[in-house]
């Protein structure tokens, strides 16, 4: 199979959220000697960001849009060990999760894939994320972004608790903090000391990918 | 100006567009009520928990605050788990699922319909009943219940159940009318202790989430038969979906429910405004209640808070003056006023004072 093919396999995959397409030409794609950065930003991230915008367009709603993360990861999976370390240690390191005491993780997931999918290396920090892991993040995970997320009125104030922790621990100079979810915005964003707020993840990624 | 309507003479005429002495209103106070109740102390568990105590947080709430309405949303797991998920209570948060009981396509079709008189199914029923029998006579009361598909996603995971919408149709299908059977029970329980009006939060009816294909697939037609039930069963068919880009032509006009509660998201593209919603005719027929934004209740101060309810009546009455309507519009919050320790109570009052000072529609 051409090279070509195999890229245009792994886009149609993600496009169609068909997984083990993914991974059947993500190895393909190792076996025809096609460089794993390119079969991830010319197949892989190429249909992810079709997808993105044909959920921005109501095309797309969210069982299509998690289907298709789920073929990217597969792809993932398998093509990111192969990318050499000098490429892999130049990307932009990412943590993201849902702030202490929410466990609402579907928009977070979408974030995360559409800062993969724009080249983040991002670390997911999962649901319900104690303040420290978020605090430690620049230190332990060399984060220069972190995301956070919530659902809920109560647990917004998690949010600030990072950013006084960052500004406590002299790491708020070293990180970009975005934030997201129905309750908050940008007056609350720039409230707490947060860099951005975003409305969805193709917002986010535009702020993001904008400044770093 | 003084009220000249009592609470219900002026709910029931905006129910049916008829002249009132002011606009409705009712903020959704409901978890935060508790801190009216004794010493302000007691926790969301302990209101959870306790059908008294549950009753006693809408009673105190209608004495401080005057409502129009009592709406009795306890919190959007109560289904999950009685399902056998994992709820997490801390003492001032909103209990929410930890631990999915809904894992693999199995536990779809193994799940049982949940005992109603049994777990906090028995408690919101219970407390319902109480708080309907002390406010019936004095304001317009409904129970609230989670739709088929927010149970199930609360029991599942909302990802897991999406991605199964495709991966794994006919065991969804099966969970879906699991749940609906529940769903029914609730009906006949709730409609036993006799509120007025029953609400369902039909949550992922919403353009962010779902198209018109998958929603009706997966709700709309579970919704259809509890939405038929809940009249045969003597309440007042309500609806409340606080999400945003909510499915208006299907969850108003062909669901025909008497209220539809509703939010604004100024940010988001095509999220419908109150002067919209009324212009676009989905006031005709249905009182609207929103859409003020929940988070002034924690964050604004009190003048604040006067002046976006002085501005969201003017806006309303306006748009209702020129569709030709004369009441059909609840001034309220889009979603639940936050329950937290820091919200504050006096942002309630002055919502409803305002609505009372200025809600005088004179077309």
């Amino acid at each position: 199979m051409q090279a070509q093919d195999i890229l245009a396999g792994l886009e149609k995959a993600v496009i169609t959220g068909n997984k083990a397409d993914s991974i059947k030409f993500a190895k393909e794609s190792l076996d025809a000697g096609v460089k794993a950065l390119d079969a991830i930003d010319k197949g892989l991230v190429k249909g992810m960001t079709i997808v993105g915008d044909k959920y921005a367009k109501h095309e797309y709603f969210l069982p299509q849009v998690l289907l298709a993360a789920n073929a990217l990861y597969g792809g993932l999976d398998i093509l990111l060990p192969h990318i050499p370390k000098e490429d892999a240690s130049k990307k932009v390191i990412g943590v993201i999760g849902v702030v202490e005491g929410d466990v609402h993780d579907i928009g977070k997931n979408i974030v995360k894939t559409m800062l993969t999918a724009a080249g983040l290396d991002m670390h997911d920090f999962g649901k319900d994320v104690p303040t420290e892991n978020f605090v430690n993040a620049v230190k332990n995970e060399k984060a220069s972004l972190i995301a956070m997320s919530t659902l809920m009125t109560p647990t917004m104030d998690g949010m600030k608790a990072v950013v006084d922790g960052l500004i406590e621990n002299g790491d708020r100079m070293k990180v970009k903090i975005i934030i997201g979810g129905a309750p908050t915005s940008q007056p609350f964003a720039d409230d707490i000391g947060a860099d951005w707020h975003a409305i969805n993840a193709q917002e986010a990624v535009k702020k993001v990918k904008g400044a770093m | 100006m003084a009220d000249t309507m009592n609470h219900i003479e002026r709910a029931v005429a905006a129910l049916g567009d008829k002249p009132v002495d002011r606009l409705t209103t009712y903020p959704l106070a409901m978890g935060v009520c508790r801190r009216l109740v004794g010493d302000g102390k007691m926790t969301y568990r302990d209101w959870v928990s306790d059908p008294k105590k549950f009753a006693s947080a809408f009673i105190e709430g209608q004495k401080h605050f005057d409502f129009d309405f009592a709406i009795g949303l306890m919190d959007l797991s109560v289904a999950a788990g009685d399902m056998g998920s994992v709820v997490r209570m801390d003492d001032q948060n909103t209990p929410f699922v930890t631990d999915p009981s809904l894992k693999t396509v199995e536990d779809y079709e193994k799940l049982t319909v949940p005992d109603v008189k049994k777990g906090r199914s028995h408690v919101l029923v219970e407390g319902t009943g109480l708080f309907v029998q002390a406010l019936g006579s004095q304001v317009i009361t409904a129970a609230f219940l989670e739709g088929p598909l927010l149970s199930l996603t609360q029991a599942a995971s909302a990802e897991k159940v999406f991605m199964d919408m495709y991966n794994n149709r006919s065991a969804v299908h099966k969970a879906l009318k699991t749940i609906t059977e529940y769903n029914g029970d609730m009906v006949k329980a709730m409609g036993a202790v006799k509120p007025a009006g029953l609400v369902w939060d039909y949550l992922w009816g919403s353009y962010s989430c779902l198209g018109d294909a998958e929603y009706d697939e997966f709700e709309g037609k579970y919704a259809a038969g509890l939405n038929e039930l809940t009249g045969k069963e003597g309440m007042a068919m309500c609806i409340h979906n606080c999400a945003d880009l909510p499915h208006l032509d299907t969850q108003i006009k062909k669901m025909k429910p008497a209220i539809y509660s509703m939010a604004y998201y100024p940010l988001i593209p095509g999220s419908p405004s109150p002067k919209e919603t009324i212009e676009k005719g989905f006031a005709d027929n249905c009182l609207i209640g929103g859409q003020i934004d929940p988070q002034g209740f924690v964050r604004w101060s009190q003048e604040k808070m006067q002046k976006t309810t002085m501005n969201l009546v003017q806006e309303v009455k306006t748009a209702l003056c020129a569709r030709g309507l004369h009441s059909r519009y609840c001034i309220a919050s889009g979603c639940e006023v936050p329950p937290a320790v820091t919200t504050r109570l006096e942002n309630i009052k002055e919502c409803v004072d305002t609505v009372k000072k200025y809600g005088q529609v004179t077309c």
